[in-house]
């Protein structure tokens, strides 16, 4: 004997005791936090600094994904594949160099990942050395930097996640000096996976910091882009500006992923074009081809890394990052065991000196 | 201190007493407690084919089949939709499995699944909004826990195919996507066990089959995907017992084993068994199942519970009639030895006294021996159904304030 309301329900609503109930147990953002500001936004949404209302008022960031809109009316249409890994990957992780997921409130159709909070990133240090200090960074926090990076960075990799999006601006800082990696968005899982990576996403990895054997095309890859990227990255540490900076050729209207001349070319003027003798794979790329009609350069990595850091174990360290073969490119696990990092100076650990830094973000 | 994969891992699993309580309002709308395990096989029934419809691999099938069964520990079939779950489920399993699927080919094909007469949904007529709305709710849910660990890891990194197998099958699928990933970084559930297993082709699949099964029950919120692994294998020692060189009697295992000559399938695996057999006659010592259960460093006992537990999910399935050729392996039979069904009384379910239960007269076959999925659809709505009725504000004799009475009715 159904009555009206209920036959509404059935046929209507079917979720709504269930939603009814939810909802009101739910706990809303603003009676948890307290935004106290913005601090960057991309095309994800925004990100604020907020307050906790509970726990001794810590400070958190909070990820606000921006809800999908039709017209003007804000609706459901599912989580990003992003947003998902991003939330499905910092559950499964938990390590000191990784920015750590407190919690996650979903409310008013937006997601709000509320992350530890760290003052600074890569990418402030490297503007407020350049702009500010006009001084390198000491080799004592470059090497800090770069251990505590390198030590994250195992540790995604022995749970089998590659990051896919390592670059200065996704490496934060705390102002104790503790190196933070961020924005898994792009990262993702790679045991057993049931489609090649490459099927997932079509460009992976900011062009800068991206790996060769993606711009030559490569339909398999591993965790070794990831350690090319930190290669970018220690470079950029030591010069304050980005050592490969190409332009980006954009996708074009099929969505082809056009050849990334201008960015191997960058590549090649440093460290040489690729011989078959160092990278065997290289004539199995795709691009092969186009790459072969380039003009040819010769490695000079070592006189540009001497007429800005001379050291010949840094020297050494950013020469295995930068191997061509992913096979025989340094992983992350060696790079930690790398002689650099022995002698002297030695890392400053978590201490950097606090001039060092810009002003909180 | 226990590692945090370790914790990761139990973080699901509950004892019997949880899963009874999360069945405890569903239990006041059902002739008979069976039937909410009737409705276990039903509802992972449904998933796996929405998922085939979907072109899903297994593994998603089963992400999606974890979500739904973790979803119903917090919550009762009788306040929910079941069908409107399992379009979210398939949906976040897709994109937790790193093969997302568009959200309106899943709401098209739930509606094209579900208007079906066997499901009896009067008018599924979800649409994208609601599907992603259900999807917040369930990822909240499932407290953001989306990467599902499952049994099927545990068997690649127990068993080595012989070499004689395809090597394109399942493990294919980790093979193949370059260095540095794999199996070779070791398994997360433990590190002992050097040797591997090993297993024929024929009797791999088995393993794999079994496992897939056990997504009918409510084994994976009970124990953890590394024990199931074990019991299918062990299940697996008992259909396929290892083949020894110097034994003249494989004539007599091929027919314990294959008690059904006519079907092509264990036909051809006893056959490559048999193959497999005389290729290795090599020095090699045979494997002792046994030992290697043993030198794994679990609860034999426990693993033995399983294997039970599996058994009698066969037994149960086995009344169970899906309109189309059951999926119920032919490890099924075998394992229960039961080649014809139990024949059930059909009073206890035939009875369902009020309410409407539109699919009452078909729930039995011309025998009068089987649950059907289409008597399934109407127990599912009969609870829906009868709980609105029981809350109903306008069954009450003094409404006052609907809006109150409703918010005290479902708080």
């Amino acid at each position: 004997m159904l009555d009206e309301w209920s036959t509404s329900i059935l046929h209507h609503d079917p979720m709504q005791l269930y939603r009814s109930k939810r909802d009101q147990n739910h706990r809303s953002v603003s009676s948890k936090y307290n935004i106290l500001g913005f601090i960057s936004s991309g095309t994800y949404g925004r990100v604020y600094k907020a307050q906790s209302l509970e726990d001794d008022g810590t400070i958190h960031a909070i990820k606000k994904f921006k809800p999908d809109k039709e017209g003007d009316v804000i609706t459901y249409t599912g989580i990003s594949q992003s947003a998902i890994r991003e939330i499905a990957l910092n559950r499964e992780i938990n390590h000191e160099n990784i920015v750590a997921l407190k919690e996650v409130i979903l409310e008013d159709k937006s997601i709000y990942m509320v992350f530890e909070y760290a003052e600074h990133d890569f990418l402030q240090v490297i503007h407020h050395h350049s702009q500010t200090l006009r001084a390198p960074i000491s080799q004592g926090v470059l090497k800090s930097m770069v251990y505590q990076l390198i030590n994250g960075l195992i540790y995604l990799h022995s749970c089998h996640i590659l990051h896919r999006d390592l670059k200065p601006a996704n490496i934060l800082i705390t102002a104790r000096g503790v190196i933070k990696i961020g924005d898994l968005g792009l990262a993702r899982l790679i045991y057993e996976p049931l489609q090649p990576l490459f099927a997932g996403d079509k460009v992976v990895v900011t062009i800068w910091y991206r790996a060769p054997e993606l711009l030559m095309g490569a339909k398999h890859y591993t965790k070794a882009i990831d350690c090319w990227a930190v290669g970018c990255v220690m470079a950029e540490l030591v010069s304050l500006r980005p050592i490969f900076k190409g332009e980006e050729a954009k996708l074009d209207s099929k969505k082809n992923v056009p050849f990334q001349r201008d960015q191997l070319l960058k590549i090649f003027e440093v460290i040489g074009t690729p011989e078959e003798k160092d990278w065997p794979g290289v004539v199995d790329m795709p691009e092969y081809q186009s790459m072969k009609r380039l003009d040819h350069f010769t490695n000079r990595l070592y006189e540009w890394f001497n007429s800005r850091l001379r050291n010949s174990n840094g020297y050494d360290l950013l020469r295995l990052l930068f191997l061509y073969d992913p096979e025989a490119r340094l992983t992350a696990k060696d790079a930690l065991h790398h002689k650099w990092f022995q002698e002297d100076p030695k890392p400053t650990w978590k201490y950097v000196p606090p001039y060092f830094l810009s002003p909180s973000r | 201190m226990p590692s945090l994969m370790e914790k990761l891992s139990k973080r699901w699993i509950v004892d019997r007493a949880t899963l009874n309580q999360a069945r405890f309002e569903d239990l006041q709308y059902v002739e008979d407690p069976e039937l909410l395990d009737f409705l276990s096989i039903y509802f992972a029934n449904v998933i796996t084919k929405l998922g085939k419809k979907l072109q899903f691999r297994q593994r998603t099938i089963a992400t999606a089949i974890v979500f739904l069964r973790r979803f119903y520990l917090k919550n009762s079939y009788c306040e929910t939709d079941p069908f409107m779950v399992i379009s979210a489920c398939c949906y976040l399993a897709a994109k937790a499995e790193e093969s997302p699927v568009h959200i309106k080919v899943i709401v098209a094909e739930s509606r094209a699944l579900f208007n079906q007469d066997t499901y009896s949904v009067k008018a599924f007529n979800t649409d994208n909004g609601k599907v992603a709305e259900m999807e917040f709710y369930l990822v909240d849910d499932l407290e953001c826990d989306l990467v599902v660990f499952h049994p099927y890891r545990t068997l690649l990194s127990l068993c080595k195919k012989e070499p004689s197998g395809d090597p394109s099958s399942e493990e294919g699928e980790a093979e193949d996507v370059g260095a540095g990933i794999g199996l070779d970084d070791g398994p997360r559930y433990w590190g002992t066990g050097e040797g591997q297993l090993e297993f024929t082709p024929a009797a791999f699949q088995t393993a794999w089959s079994i496992i897939n099964d056990t997504y009918r029950s409510q084994l994976c919120l009970l124990y953890p995907p590394h024990l199931i692994a074990i019991a299918a294998i062990y299940l697996t020692f008992i259909l396929h017992p290892p083949t020894r060189p110097d034994n003249a009697q494989s004539s007599a295992n091929e027919n314990a084993a294959d008690p059904f000559p006519e079907q092509p399938a264990p036909r051809r695996s006893s056959r490559q068994a048999h193959h497999t057999q005389s290729q290795s006659a090599s020095p090699k010592k045979p494997q002792d199942p046994i030992t290697f259960l043993s030198e794994l460093n679990v609860s034999l006992s426990l693993v033995a519970t399983i294997a039970q537990e599996i058994i009698s999910l066969y037994t149960l399935w086995d009344q169970y009639k899906e309109d189309a050729s059951p999926d119920a392996t032919k490890a099924a039979r075998e394992l229960t030895n039961s080649p014809s069904p139990i024949k059930r009384s059909g009073s206890a379910h035939a009875s369902t006294s009020g309410g409407a239960t539109p699919g009452a007269e078909e729930s039995l076959d011309s025998e009068g021996n089987y649950i059907t999925t289409a008597y399934l659809s109407s127990v599912v709505q009969k609870l829906r159904e009868s709980r609105l009725i029981d809350i109903s504000p306008m069954g009450r004799p003094v409404a006052v304030n609907k809006r109150l009475e409703r918010t005290q009715a479902v708080g």
